[in-house]
């Protein structure tokens, strides 16, 4: 073994088996090289020394304190998560709530405004009708043969006007019309002269045939 | 939930993940203490190295999920945490002041077994202790690793090389040359007083 081989080998030495061949010729080099059996002596010296060194650490650890402050953050980290979560799921469910009431709104809006009006109309009418559909006896709203007819707000009953035939308003369609109120004398209907320049708001339910067939004063109407 | 001192580290770190604080509390456990040394050898100082152990948890708390267990065992991440924390306080810290920090509770336990020694004797051997470690710590930082970790951890090559994650002959290598920096030191920390004494 030459100075070379051994300085490469010396490392592990310490580590092989005496009858390992690199340890021989190792040993064979140390008793002819006084240089490498100084260097030998050397890295044993320093091996004892680390070896001594480490001991000195060997069984320490962190202090009880870190392991302290390290499971306060933990419980403080999976609150805050927890907490996160909780806070996530609540803002969805009252964003999926107010999604819902406000889709349900929407449709019950349409229904109300659409045709339902129609069909509010054309009960008022067939309640209205004589012989109609009256079975809890009230006073139906159309006028009878020698009655004076007037319009009313009051109820927001549509008024069937002279001449119309209440079976006909299934399919009629409500039209919003401005009016001086005297005009209303031309469909059949008394007017208090005084009151008759007065502009007024009227529903009128027209018939497939494009004649008004029932009327009622819009209830913002004075 | 009882844990096993055989439940794998990746089962217990899912534990953890999911909130559950013994789970956590073992994994700290089985792994503060190398981390502790390591850190506490490669900085010489305490308080740094409670630091890094405490950043190293702490990032284990936070972002779990940055651990994968197909790229290798949990030991070998925490070392890399600790080996990059160690490396920023190495960087804040002026290299004069590591060797200034010698901490009693560092060389504290050097006393052990020196009951049956003369005070000379144990002075001498404290001496020769105190300039093996400031020999330890003037080392270049990887080859202060691999002395770190095989000299004083006395962990094989194919250990310190899993958590070095480098291969084993870069280890050998690199152990070699710091034991060779080493001894260069030593020479000169022994010679210096004398070299003092003789120009007196």
């Amino acid at each position: 073994m030459t100075c070379e081989e051994f300085e490469l080998a010396g490392l592990d030495l310490g580590t092989l088996r005496k009858d390992d061949p690199v340890q021989i010729a190792a040993r064979e080099h140390l008793r002819v090289c006084p240089h490498c059996a100084a260097l030998h002596e050397n890295w044993q010296r320093l091996q004892a020394d680390l070896h001594a060194l480490g001991g000195e650490t060997r069984e320490a650890g962190a202090p009880a304190r870190v392991e302290m402050r390290l499971r306060q953050e933990y419980r403080t980290q999976h609150k805050t998560v927890k907490a996160q979560r909780v806070a996530v799921f609540a803002g969805w469910s009252l964003a999926a709530a107010a999604v819902i009431v406000a889709a349900v709104s929407w449709v019950n809006w349409q229904r109300e405004n659409g045709h339902g009006i129609v069909q509010r109309a054309a009960v008022d009418m067939q309640k209205a009708a004589p012989g109609g559909n009256n079975a809890n006896g009230t006073k139906p709203a159309g006028p009878e043969l020698g009655e004076t007819l007037v319009a009313s707000n009051d109820t927001g009953e549509f008024t069937l006007l002279p001449g119309s035939l209440p079976g006909t308003l299934e399919d009629a369609t409500v039209v919003r019309v401005q009016m001086q109120r005297g005009a209303l004398d031309a469909l059949g209907l008394t007017v208090n002269e005084e009151r008759a320049s007065d502009l007024i708001q009227v529903d009128l339910l027209v018939g497939d045939d494009g004649q008004p067939q029932a009327l009622r004063l819009a209830q913002n109407t004075n | 939930m009882h844990i096993g001192a055989q439940e794998r580290d990746d089962v217990l770190l899912r534990r953890s993940a999911k909130g559950d604080e013994e789970a956590f509390t073992e994994l700290y456990r089985r792994h503060q203490a190398p981390i502790y040394r390591f850190a506490l050898r490669m900085s010489g100082n305490i308080w740094a190295a409670e630091e890094i152990v405490q950043d190293v948890f702490m990032t284990l708390i936070r972002d779990p999920k940055k651990f994968d267990p197909g790229r290798g065992a949990l030991r070998s991440y925490l070392y890399g945490i600790t080996r990059n924390r160690v490396m920023k306080h190495l960087e804040r810290v002026p290299r004069e002041w590591m060797n200034q920090e010698i901490d009693e509770d560092y060389t504290g336990q050097a006393g052990q077994g020196f009951d049956v020694m003369t005070p000379a004797e144990w002075a001498e051997i404290r001496e020769r202790r105190e300039q093996v470690r400031t020999a330890v710590l003037e080392l270049p930082v990887e080859f202060r690793e691999a002395v770190v970790l095989c000299g004083l951890e006395e962990l094989s090559y194919e250990e310190a090389a899993q958590l070095l994650d480098c291969p084993v002959g870069t280890i050998r290598s690199r152990l070699h040359r710091g034991r060779a920096l080493l001894l260069a030191k030593l020479e000169m920390l022994r010679d210096g007083p004398r070299r003092a004494s003789a120009s007196r």
